[in-house]
């Protein structure tokens, strides 16, 4: 199961927006996910939907993988549009059945969530799919170093991230060699209620626990021996560099977000409903 | 380069309030000087303090007595640890923990990132030191995609980014398989003659040592022996009473100087060995036609041949028909990994299987027991297909029982007896039963009443391997898989499983399927040898048939044993010999004849 997820996975092509400085990329996101929350109307979600569509137009990520990586949120989708159709009681009455009470606010409001959550994870994802872990990473450390005077440890979160990205791999084999291990013992894990599922996670996890300290520990000696000292002094072999696409992005980025501010006043002056 | 000045080194385990519960020495005045440019090999058991000597080097630990300096640098200069650590850089045991990036270039550029170097140069260092190490075209892939021998490859390469002046490499090839080990060897070589940069590896295979300018054998934080290769281990006895070996041929060669064969006792490999013998032959005036024309044709060894399902009636037994594996089926990433395998196994044999790593041996021992569902095929334990509906695979799993490679990673309870009942009591068992068989099992292993309430975590690497065989006996098993049971254990270690294992074998009539990279293990103990090679069962024979094959096993990236691969060498030469001996006796009876 955890091999179907493809959300938070890189998935290499050549586009422009691959080639994109991983800080732009941050940014855009950030400034896309920002859009979103500006103003609940048809005016600012098409244009949000435009940008988006654009977007994945650029970056060569086939349509299907990305809905394919919407799966595991799906159920969440689902749930709140649900939730928001049952419970919204002001708006005009469609349907009355007490208890079920359904809304014209209610189904807007349940569009207007389900899009606006379905924008924000395929948004989010984008970043994923076109940046390379380390280059996100990189991305991060030279992106929020500006965190620094605020004493945050920028540079040893991403180093964190990245190791953290290096071991998903290897600690995943050793969790089915665990699992494989125990079954071989007569191990059973989705026998019985809940409490005795979690007792079966005993033998899973504390060895798994075991080798992750362990394998931390050789790491931090390693690095150690390898003159590890944290992030002062520090250079790199590719250093971030922007380039005239970079500037372009971010032109585009602004140009984005001034329109969508933009919608928002002519909204607010002329009280347009939609 | 390196000089340690009896330095003195102390492991203190403390209790909660800060009281020291246990002083350990690992290094008692050892004093250690190594040149420039020098090839030095560290040989000891596991606990000698060879591993505690390599991180004084590398100034991770520093002496408690006593002084070390590496190029001149005292190691209790802390303002200086980073020039210390540059000049002598650090090759770990495991080649997963000591890689810290997602890409190999990457990850070759941490220490001169580190460092400081400019972006131009750490380019051009990357470039070279991959270069060495014959891995420039896997720069840009993911570690997690190479095998061992090619991940310690790597971290070699990132030590040499540094541009050291030595490297220590603390048991680089204890867990890579015989070709990973081979490549990883060449590397440190090839390093040293060429690049002359000294080398200090630390090791407990003797046959990687023969190779070093010098030996240093360590016994308990002491350094017991030191000197060129031919002089330590002309030391046998010596050697032996500390657990550990000499390389093949030069016990061999003191066999036959035993035997009365004049012949020098210090040869350090196979075809050294073999042209001494050859030259003596021709010295002593015996012409190879008299020795050949004494030859007698041995006795044709019987093939094994599967028993008919006849001859299995009413007899415990697992039997593969047409079994295959294939993973991601339908997927770009098909691959098959069991083609068409048909084996009949009995109660009561000992089996060794070998391939090549990826070969799809693991593959096939774990459709055994169930764990993986053949994708076609049947298997059958006892006449019944496990793959049939309501097959309990329970029971087959009590019956099969599975040690996997490095088993005391999945140890877990907080007591030795807490673990070995895990089988027992998943089995459903009444607690007299899971108690008898828990005691039972604990003492067949050899451990001893102490070790009941023991924190499997706190023993020793050879008694945890006996935990977790003795886990599995507990549940009575007539089958037992062991893959790879003697990893990373010291000679001494792995001798003492294995007679364990054989013992085992032999008094409860255990049938044992045993997985290992070491030809010389199965060749002792096993009475038959599935060879598995590119998913395919190459040979299904007694191991004395299947090691006459030295050519073809070498060719599919396999090792022969020790004394096939010298008598096969002796047939290059022109001489006949037995090609199904492989046992030293044998041999050395073998040779004697050529004397009389």
């Amino acid at each position: 199961m955890i091999r179907d997820i493809t959300i938070g996975q890189y998935y290499g092509t050549d586009s422009v927006i691959h080639k994109l400085d991983p800080r732009v990329k941050l940014l855009a996101t950030f400034v896309f996910i920002i859009s979103l929350f500006i103003k609940r109307s048809v005016l600012t979600y098409s244009g949000a939907t435009l940008f988006l569509i654009i977007v994945i137009m650029l970056s060569k990520v086939p349509i299907r993988y990305i809905l394919k990586g919407l799966k595991p949120v799906f159920l969440l989708l689902v749930f709140t549009c649900v939730m928001n159709l049952l419970f919204t009681r002001t708006g005009t009455v469609i349907i009355d059945k007490k208890p079920l009470i359904i809304t014209t606010e209610g189904i807007k409001s349940a569009l207007f969530l389900g899009i606006r959550l379905a924008e924000l994870v395929i948004g989010s994802s984008i970043l994923t799919y076109t940046t390379k872990p380390a280059e996100l990473t990189d991305g991060i450390e030279r992106g929020f170093k500006f965190l620094n005077a605020f004493k945050v440890p920028v540079h040893e979160f991403a180093m964190m991230m990245s190791i953290a990205l290096r071991f998903i791999p290897i600690l995943t084999e050793e969790l089915d060699r665990i699992m494989k291990a125990q079954e071989a013992r007569c191990a059973t894990f989705n026998e019985g209620n809940v409490i005795k599922r979690a007792k079966a996670m005993a033998p899973i996890l504390i060895p798994l626990l075991v080798a992750a300290i362990k394998r931390a520990n050789d790491l931090a000696l390693a690095m150690e021996a390898r003159c590890y000292r944290g992030g002062d002094g520090r250079t790199k072999l590719y250093p971030l560099k922007y380039s005239a696409r970079d500037g372009v992005g971010y032109m585009v980025l602004l140009l984005y977000f001034a329109l969508m501010i933009g919608i928002r006043v002519v909204i607010a002056k002329f009280k347009i409903g939609i | 380069m390196i000089k340690a000045k009896n330095i003195t080194f102390e492991y203190i385990r403390r209790d909660e309030n800060g009281n020291v519960l246990e002083i350990e020495t690992a290094l008692d005045k050892v004093n250690v000087t190594i040149k420039k440019g020098e090839f030095v090999a560290i040989l000891g058991h596991n606990g000698s303090g060879k591993s505690t000597f390599a991180k004084h080097v590398n100034a991770i630990f520093s002496p408690g007595e006593g002084e070390m300096y590496v190029d001149d640098i005292n190691t209790h200069d802390l303002d200086r640890l980073f020039e210390i650590r540059q000049r002598a850089g650090m090759v770990f045991q495991n080649p997963d923990n000591q890689i810290i990036s997602s890409v190999v270039e990457e990850d070759v550029a941490f220490g001169p990132e580190n460092l400081g170097v400019p972006t131009e140069e750490i380019k051009n260092r990357v470039d070279d030191a991959l270069g060495y190490v014959n891995m420039e075209h896997r720069r840009l892939d993911n570690p997690s995609k190479l095998s061992g021998g090619q991940k310690q490859r790597v971290a070699i390469a990132g030590v040499l980014a540094m541009e050291p002046k030595c490297i220590v490499l603390d048991e680089p090839t204890a867990m890579l398989d015989p070709k990973g080990r081979e490549d990883v060897i060449k590397t440190i070589k090839w390093l040293n003659e060429n690049k002359g940069i000294t080398i200090l590896l630390i090791t407990h295979n003797m046959e990687e040592t023969v190779s070093a300018d010098r030996i240093i054998v360590m016994d308990k934080g002491r350094v017991v022996l030191s000197g060129a290769p031919r002089e330590v281990y002309s030391n046998v006895g010596k050697l032996k009473s500390i657990g550990l070996d000499v390389p093949f041929a030069t016990r061999m060669a003191n066999e036959l100087a035993d035997a009365g064969i004049p012949v020098e006792r210090t040869v350090l490999d196979n075809e050294e060995l073999v042209n001494t013998l050859d030259k003596l032959i021709l010295s002593m005036g015996i012409s190879k036609d008299k020795v050949n024309s004494r030859f007698e044709k041995p006795k044709e060894v019987k093939p094994y041949v599967s028993p008919t399902i006849n001859e299995i009636d009413g007899k415990s037994s697992i039997i593969l028909d047409h079994v295959q594996y294939v993973y991601g089926k339908g997927t770009i990433y098909e691959k098959k990994a069991v083609v068409d395998a048909n084996l009949t196994i009995t109660k009561g044999e000992f089996i060794g299987v070998v391939g090549h790593t990826g070969s799809g041996k693991s593959t096939l021992i774990q459709m055994l027991n169930g764990l993986l569902k053949p994708t076609s095929g049947a298997i059958y334990f006892n006449g019944q297909d496990i793959s049939e509906e309501g097959y309990s695979l329970k029971f087959l799993r009590s019956k099969v029982g599975m040690s996997f490679q490095y088993p005391e990673h999945q140890l877990f309870a907080n007591t030795v007896v807490e673990d070995v009942a895990f089988g027992p009591k998943n089995l459903g068992w009444d607690n007299l039963k899971v108690d008898s068989n828990t005691f039972k099992a604990i003492k067949a292993v050899g451990l001893s009443d102490e070790c009941y309430d023991m924190s499997p975590l706190e023993m020793s690497g050879g008694q945890k391997r006996r935990v977790c065989l003795a886990g599995v006996l507990a549940m009575e098993p007539d089958y037992i898989i062991l893959d790879e049971p003697t990893a990373g254990l010291d000679p001494k270690g792995r001798d003492d499983i294995l007679e364990l294992i054989d013992s085992i074998h032999k008094e409860r009539g255990i049938t044992v399927i045993l997985v290992s990279h070491s030809m010389d293990d199965v060749a002792r103990y096993a009475d038959r040898l599935i060879v598995v090679n590119d998913g395919v069962i190459e040979y299904n024979d007694v191991p004395k048939r299947v090691f006459q094959n030295v050519d073809k096993l070498k060719s599919m990236g396999l090792d022969v044993p020790n004394v096939s691969d010298f008598m096969s060498r002796l047939a290059k030469l022109g001489y006949k010999t037995n090609p199904y001996i492989l046992d030293v006796n044998e041999a050395v009876d073998c040779i004697k004849k050529w004397f009389i």
